[in-house]
């Protein structure tokens, strides 16, 4: 039989498009920004959030998203610092995704806040493909994972405005190439501001906050 | 695995289109998709998952044909445009970062093949 050949030009992503879209407006309504921290489980993104609450104190007027697949023990951990936040489990799925985002949003309580925070599921893969309506992306790299993971995962790189390089305390203890790791950063994502910071001394929060605090 | 959730919206967007045009159940044998290679999304596990989530839907039996796109790139200190040697983001003559894609961000659903309806049928 004949066929014939349509052509047609629809965005594939449109649907969570439209999710992020409206997340956007809920955000400049209540005069919010949001980052989405990525990375790979246990690199240290609850961490990070927990060290940033603690150094910036009551000034720190924030609240949380947590993306997990299983567990509220993360929102328990940001509970303890005093931050609002919101367990967002996606049962099984390895990123979150703009709908998910946006219901929590609207349930989160912002009043007199300036930023939400969003852990995304620890995967350095899968959550850079999804526009959640954020400001800013931020690459959370250990230096405990290896020094050439930007090469490795570069559309999470390409698309993070910051870059966060946690548990340099322990630098003295491995292997990482520090000078290369920030190396293939560059040549993945030129100019791209990178934080070097250690949860566990405070070290480098100073720098990342007023980053945090700008965006 | 990623690709289920992208299979997802690409099942949607194609069903979409078919009401849209009042395509009857069955006419279409192909979707043909556009995939730029900035998206670490494994083909065949697209094309899996797109197989099985048109069982049971008018979309049912058609295959899912993927287009990668190179990543290309203009650089804007010197001018270059080409194609980049991924995961380096450098311009291909100065080797300089300040650089913008041109391609390679493709997720979009580029045509549709379907079987042509004489009017005298049935």
């Amino acid at each position: 039989m004949a066929t014939q050949n349509i052509k047609v030009y629809k965005d594939l992503m449109g649907e969570n498009e439209k999710w992020a879209a409206a997340t956007r407006r809920v955000l400049a309504e209540r005069r919010l920004s949001m980052v989405n921290l990525i990375g790979s489980p246990g690199s240290g993104k609850t961490a990070l959030i927990e060290a940033t609450a603690k150094k910036l104190g009551a000034g720190f007027r924030a609240a949380v998203l947590e993306g997990d697949v299983e567990t509220t023990r993360d929102a328990e951990r940001i509970a303890a610092v005093n931050l609002p936040v919101s367990q967002l489990l996606t049962s099984g799925a390895c990123h979150l995704e703009a709908k998910l985002v946006y219901q929590a949003l609207l349930e989160l309580p912002t009043e007199n806040l300036r930023l939400v925070i969003v852990e995304n599921v620890g995967n350095m893969v899968c959550p850079a493909e999804f526009d959640i309506g954020e400001h800013a992306k931020v690459a959370v790299l250990s230096v405990t994972e290896g020094e050439d993971k930007p090469l490795k995962y570069p559309l999470l790189f390409r698309e993070a405005k910051a870059v966060v390089l946690t548990k340099i305390d322990l630098l003295p203890h491995l292997d990482f190439n520090l000078a290369a790791c920030e190396g293939f950063i560059q040549q993945v994502h030129a100019g791209v501001p990178v934080f070097k910071v250690s949860a566990r001394t405070g070290e480098g929060l100073s720098a990342w906050a007023d980053w945090l605090l700008g965006v | 695995m990623h690709e289920f959730s992208i299979g997802q919206s690409v099942v949607q967007t194609v069903l979409a289109e078919l009401s849209g045009r009042g395509l009857p159940p069955g006419a279409l044998r192909a979707a043909r998709i556009a995939v730029g290679s900035m998206h670490q999304i494994v083909p065949d596990t697209l094309v899996f998952a797109y197989e099985a989530l048109v069982r049971d839907t008018p979309a049912a039996g058609s295959r899912l044909v993927i287009r990668p796109v190179p990543v290309t790139a203009r650089c804007k200190a010197c001018g270059w445009q080409g194609a980049l040697e991924v995961p380096l983001f450098l311009c291909g003559a100065c080797q300089s970062g300040e650089i913008e894609l041109i391609t390679g961000m493709e997720l979009h659903l580029e045509s549709l093949e379907v079987e042509e309806h004489g009017d005298a049928e049935h």
